[in-house]
């Protein structure tokens, strides 16, 4: 019989799992990993370019809300998830740096209405 | 005997291998048989249709290059590199030299991790279940480093773009990589141990001479497993390949065993090339500052057909602009284009019907660019 | 390798003289040629007794405003390191040329049975034309410019406009 296979089995039993147990731990998520957009709607100047590059047109420029219409009258990206990519062309072509994808990869939702990032959040 | 034989005549039937066969991906082989025996295989494609190369005139160059990621699930980060390559000849792009060398570091690791799900379909085929887990363990690694430099795990979404990459490698990845460098030393040493399973089920299993394979249209390791000593990136150079060293690994048989021993040696070459690229990476700009981020593809007039050596094989785009903002055809050649329809019919012929995952798969399938 | 690099210096002019037709080099290794599309076969035999061996693909292009498609034939050659583009144009009313497969064999046929499916183009002397990615495709060839595909499924898949669509034309590009 041949000793490299025990040898194996052996080196196995003490060695680190590659795998984590999820909720207790999670893998640590890099800085420039694309996940749900931020945006930060005091510095959006309202010119649409993210709508007009994002490639599967999931960005809308929508209205804000009625209760803060006074404060933001003009239209603002509405970005629906579940067309998204997450290809991070609307995060560089923004001049200000309005939009930003985070790293909030965690977007599994049972509401067809969380898929939406809205420019404020009600 | 005759009784018998008359039966085993009777015996005629088809047999459809995939698309729900595990592992066989979305593509289909219909194969005719009597017995045990292939009479005659017909490959149906078609699972995986997108139509990109429509998809293509509709969408401007950078929405493009988000899109030629996923003309290949296994590769994404070599198809970018072919789309940006098209549009850097159209537009008479400088790429800088630090963006070459990230791009070619990155094409590298990209094909080590498709080597690695190759040994993992293979292992599946053959039973060998540790293989698979392993190998496709092993990739995760390789995965770590492309979220910390492109932000995707699988998918890239256009990192490598017109005009260089769209990022500068972060500060520690430089680190990450050597350190992913070593886990893979030990997945290729573990895929070039002698197995007795790989070779009872591969040596001299659907052989593919030297002339059959260059008429078939057979490119990158399944010609080099021919005997014929080929590779675009020393015969047709892009990026920075001239400058580097690597040796071109050829097995002389021509069956399954050669195919995949030639594609476990191209680990080590590409491994050899990620070290002379990292030695050698250059300071300074990654993106030609002026056309960020949005390409005037309106200057661009003519047309080019830029080659690439994949981990299949030759990937190819053929790219005709006519002054508009998106181009007015695209046409991908896929390197399994050949590999899957003609050499695999022409394989499959004659063969017994165990043999045939182990030359399906010895043939590095990818049914996405079949269909594109 | 001397006498190779010799050679193919001289290549152009070879092909030149044996094809009948102007070569024009547009950058390193990228030969480009047009042809009349009658010569096709005579013109990829001769290509590939010059060392032409590897066909890589055929690419067919639909110029809608002149009226013709245009056929690519990308060849390689291993032994000079260098590609071979013969471009040859056709009607596109009746769009039809002679096939390649005795030269290529199965691999010419199998691109040509894709250039058929998506655009239509007839090869004569083909006899394996089957549909490669479509299945039971009853409408024009999609890779046709003037092939109006939100018509197409339109009228086939849906009874009125979608409203889902509509963020997708709100943009203008």
């Amino acid at each position: 019989m041949k000793i490299g296979p025990v040898k194996e089995v052996f080196k196995n039993l003490f060695k680190k799992p590659m795998t984590v147990m999820f909720p207790e731990e999670v893998v640590e998520i890099p800085e420039r990993n694309r996940g749900r957009h931020h945006l930060d709607i005091d510095n959006c100047i309202s010119c649409g370019s993210c709508a007009k590059i994002c490639p599967n047109r999931a960005i809308r420029m929508i209205e804000a809300p009625p209760d803060f219409k006074e404060k933001y009258p003009k239209t603002y990206p509405q970005v629906d998830l579940g067309k998204c990519c997450f290809c991070a062309l609307c995060e560089d072509v923004c001049p200000k740096d309005a939009l930003t994808l985070t790293t909030n990869v965690f977007l599994a939702t049972f509401e067809k209405e969380d898929t939406y990032v809205n420019p404020i959040e009600v | 005997m005759t009784s018998v034989k008359k039966k085993y005549d009777a015996s005629d039937f088809e047999m459809f291998f995939g698309p729900a066969h595990p592992g066989s991906g979305n593509f289909s082989v219909k194969v005719e048989m009597r017995g045990e025996r292939v009479l005659k295989a017909t490959a149906d494609p078609g699972y995986l249709h997108r139509g990109f190369e429509k998809l293509m005139e509709y969408r401007e160059p950078m929405q493009n290059s988000v899109l030629s990621d996923r003309v290949c699930v296994l590769e994404p980060l070599q198809w970018n590199l072919v789309h940006a390559e098209a549009v850097d000849d159209l537009m008479d792009y400088d790429v800088p030299e630090r963006a070459k060398y990230i791009r070619v570091i990155l094409a590298e690791l990209s094909r080590i991790q498709s080597h690695f799900i190759w040994y993992a379909v293979l292992s599946l085929g053959t039973g060998f279940m540790t293989g698979f887990n392993v190998a496709m363990g092993y990739r995760d690694y390789i995965l770590d480093v492309f979220n910390l430099i492109t932000g995707g795990r699988v998918y890239p979404a256009g990192y490598i773009c017109p005009g260089g990459v769209r990022k500068d490698l972060p500060e520690n990845a430089e680190k990450k990589i050597l350190a992913v460098l070593d886990k893979i030393e030990y997945m290729r040493k573990f895929a070039s141990t002698e197995n007795l399973a790989w070779l009872s089920r591969f040596k001299e299993v659907g052989i593919l001479t030297k002339e059959e394979a260059i008429k078939y249209g057979a490119t990158g390791p399944i010609l080099r497993g021919s005997g014929f000593v080929t590779d675009v990136r020393r015969e047709d150079p892009y990026e920075i390949y001239d400058l580097l060293e690597f040796d071109i690994p050829v097995h002389d048989e021509g069956d399954a065993y050669s195919r995949f021993r030639v594609g476990m040696e191209e680990i080590e070459e590409s491994m050899k090339i990620i070290t002379q690229a990292l030695d050698r990476l250059p300071e300074g700009e990654v993106r030609t500052p002026t056309l960020k981020p949005i390409v005037q593809f309106r200057k661009a007039n003519g047309e080019t057909y830029i080659r690439n050596e994949l981990s299949r094989g030759e990937g190819a785009f053929y790219m005709v602009a006519t002054g508009e903002k998106t181009p007015y055809r695209v046409k991908i050649r896929g390197p399994s284009f050949s590999h899957m329809i003609p050499i695999l019919e022409r394989l499959l012929t004659g063969v017994n019907y165990a043999d045939v995952p182990a030359i399906y798969w010895s043939l590095y399938q990818c049914p996405a660019d079949v269909d594109r | 390798m001397a006498a190779i690099e010799q050679e193919k210096t001289d290549l152009v002019e070879v092909l030149s003289s044996e094809l009948d037709a102007s070569i024009t080099l547009k950058k390193e290794r990228r030969m480009w040629v047009e042809i009349d599309s009658k010569k096709i076969v005579d013109v990829c035999l001769k290509a590939l007794q010059l060392g032409f061996e590897h066909l890589s693909t055929i690419s067919a292009v639909d110029w809608l405003e002149e009226g013709r498609f245009e056929l690519v034939y990308h060849l390689w050659s291993y032994k000079y390191r260098t590609s071979l583009n013969i471009k040859t144009k056709i009607d596109r009313n009746k769009p039809s040329i002679s096939s390649i497969n005795s030269i290529w064999d199965t691999y010419a046929e199998t691109c040509e049975r894709e250039c058929h499916e998506l655009f239509g183009i007839n090869f004569e002397g083909n006899s394996n034309l089957t549909p490669l990615f479509l299945e039971d495709w009853q409408g024009p060839p999609p890779f046709l410019k003037d092939f109006n595909w939100r018509e197409y499924t339109l009228k086939e898949h849906y009874k009125e406009e979608n409203p889902r669509e509509q963020v997708y034309f709100e943009v203008k590009k």
